[in-house]
């Protein structure tokens, strides 16, 4: 055997060595499968799923500027036409106490500025224009979530507890979850549930100066099952169901009916079914991976979402990796949504005109690259993202036809960078 | 009900059917962190954040205590 064939033998066995301690030690398919599988409590969510995963510490920091397009002077009849922007500080860490057990705790912080849309009314010709609040709306949210993670040969069990908080809004979640591998770990079912408390305490506006408190309370259940296809793809599908009981309206926001205003009114309980499916496939020849999302919503405010994710990550010198992806999302409407309503709408009657009730579409393209710095900083893991999405939406890029397009739909920009290490 | 229990089914017959066994030394493709479901988890909960706050749907299955998203 010739000098070039016993090194390439010696290299495959090495990686082969490397991929069985990987699948061993609960990193490699383990690890990505259970990433999935959890990505759907609330609270728990892909958070506490994740950290459990690399059996060291790690720690992660992320910043994001995000900033809603001003709407054409056409559309507005009064206030501001400049939106939100967001800016987010979040961080993450993940941390072994020993025993097969692993901490983590995630904090992040928004701070936001902007206008937003108070109602939609009719102009002169009958075309709806909205009316939107003063520029001059400041807020922070501040949310934590801590979690315990117990890691055993072929299970991972997950209790989460956060909180998020807000001038006006509180709200405290619990979450649990539970995964099992069988068939040497190739599949791998999980389930888990989720709960969460929430009270809003509004600030007074002009229309309505003193606000009462309101409260709402969540759960939801998730089943999932994630498979290995072949040594270079794998899928999951989950379903999830969602129950909302309580305030579930929007308190910053009016209806208007014949040039009469009214309060955002909606039904006091929500359920809601989703149905998440995902694929990914590795393309060894040309070191690229395929992604592929899909998602089907339902609700019992009769709103059907599809949702389609297709990305690209290719990796370039073993050092790089560029992603592109877009994304589709459409949605039919809220049964109680008009953009605005006729003269003699009962008190009594649900009636909404938020946008994100109305029907329509979006589309939005994202590229991202991330680079490894483990080399350059000599620490393991150490890894440098930034990612910019542009979001738009109208009817335009709806399914089917849409009659009258809500005004105050929403384009937006997102610029993201992240920092990654572990150890 | 009875339906949806067979059409679950199918569909678990139906992918089991289509998987090949995949020996664990044989995974390392399938650990490389570009085949991770959510390669970043922190800008992956950062999105599904704006898209809850924007959306009618619940964004990847769901998020508690998300805040209001009353803008």
């Amino acid at each position: 055997m010739s000098q070039k064939k016993r090194r390439a033998r010696s290299e495959r066995r090495a990686a082969e060595r490397a991929a069985v301690r990987a699948a061993r030690s609960g990193r490699g398919t383990f690890a990505m499968l259970t990433t999935s599988a959890l990505a759907l409590i609330p609270g728990l969510a892909e958070r506490a799923a994740a950290q459990s995963q690399e059996n060291g510490w790690s720690f992660a920091y992320g910043y994001s500027m995000y900033a809603e397009g001003s709407l054409p002077a056409s559309k507005v009849s009064a206030g501001s036409r400049e939106r939100y922007d967001i800016d987010t500080h979040a961080f993450k860490l993940a941390a072994p106490i020993g025993g097969n057990i692993s901490l983590g705790l995630d904090v992040a912080y928004e701070k936001m500025t902007g206008a937003s849309p108070w109602l939609i009314e009719s102009d002169l010709a009958g075309d709806p224009v909205v009316v939107m609040t003063g520029a001059s709306i400041e807020d922070a949210r501040t949310d934590v979530l801590a979690s315990v993670t117990f890691i055993g040969e072929k299970s991972r069990t997950s209790l989460t507890g956060g909180t998020s908080m807000e001038d006006d809004y509180t709200a405290i979640n619990f979450g649990f979850g539970r995964e099992k591998d069988f068939n040497q770990k190739a599949t791998t079912f999980s389930w888990g549930m989720g709960f969460s408390t929430d009270e809003i305490d509004p600030n007074g506006t002009s229309f309505n100066p003193l606000p009462s408190k309101h409260h709402k309370k969540v759960g939801s259940f998730s089943l999932g099952i994630a498979q290995v296809i072949d040594r270079a793809s794998v899928a999951q599908s989950s379903l999830t169901l969602q129950y909302a009981d309580g305030y579930l309206a929007d308190p910053y926001k009016l209806v208007s009916a014949g040039g009469i205003n009214s309060e955002d009114r909606r039904p006091g309980t929500r359920t809601q079914i989703s149905w998440l499916t995902r694929y990914r496939r590795h393309f060894e020849r040309v070191h690229g991976s395929l992604h592929a999302d899909y998602q089907f919503n339902w609700d019992t405010w009769d709103v059907k979402a599809n949702t389609l994710e297709l990305g690209w990550h290719q990796e370039l010198f073993e050092l790089i990796t560029i992603a592109p992806s877009i994304r589709y999302y459409t949605q039919s409407e809220a049964k109680f949504y008009a953009p605005y309503f006729a003269l003699g709408l009962p008190a009594t009657q649900d009636a909404s005109s938020d946008y994100r009730l109305s029907p329509y579409g979006a589309l939005s393209f994202k590229l991202r690259a991330d680079v490894s710095l483990a080399d350059l900083l000599k620490v393991p893991q150490a890894r440098i993202g930034l990612q910019y999405e542009r979001y738009e939406s109208g009817a335009e890029y709806a399914i089917g036809s849409i009659g009258t397009e809500n005004p105050a739909l929403v384009d937006f920009s997102v610029l993201m960078l992240t920092l990654k290490t572990g150890f | 009900m009875r339906a949806l229990r067979i059409a679950l089914l199918l569909g678990i017959c139906a992918l089991a059917s289509a998987c090949q066994h995949v020996d664990p030394w044989e995974r390392n493709l399938l650990a490389r962190p570009d085949m991770a479901w959510e390669p970043d988890e922190l800008a992956a909960t950062q999105e599904n954040h704006t898209y809850f706050s924007k959306e009618a749907a619940m964004p990847g299955g769901g998020v508690g205590g998300g805040g209001c998203g009353c803008n």
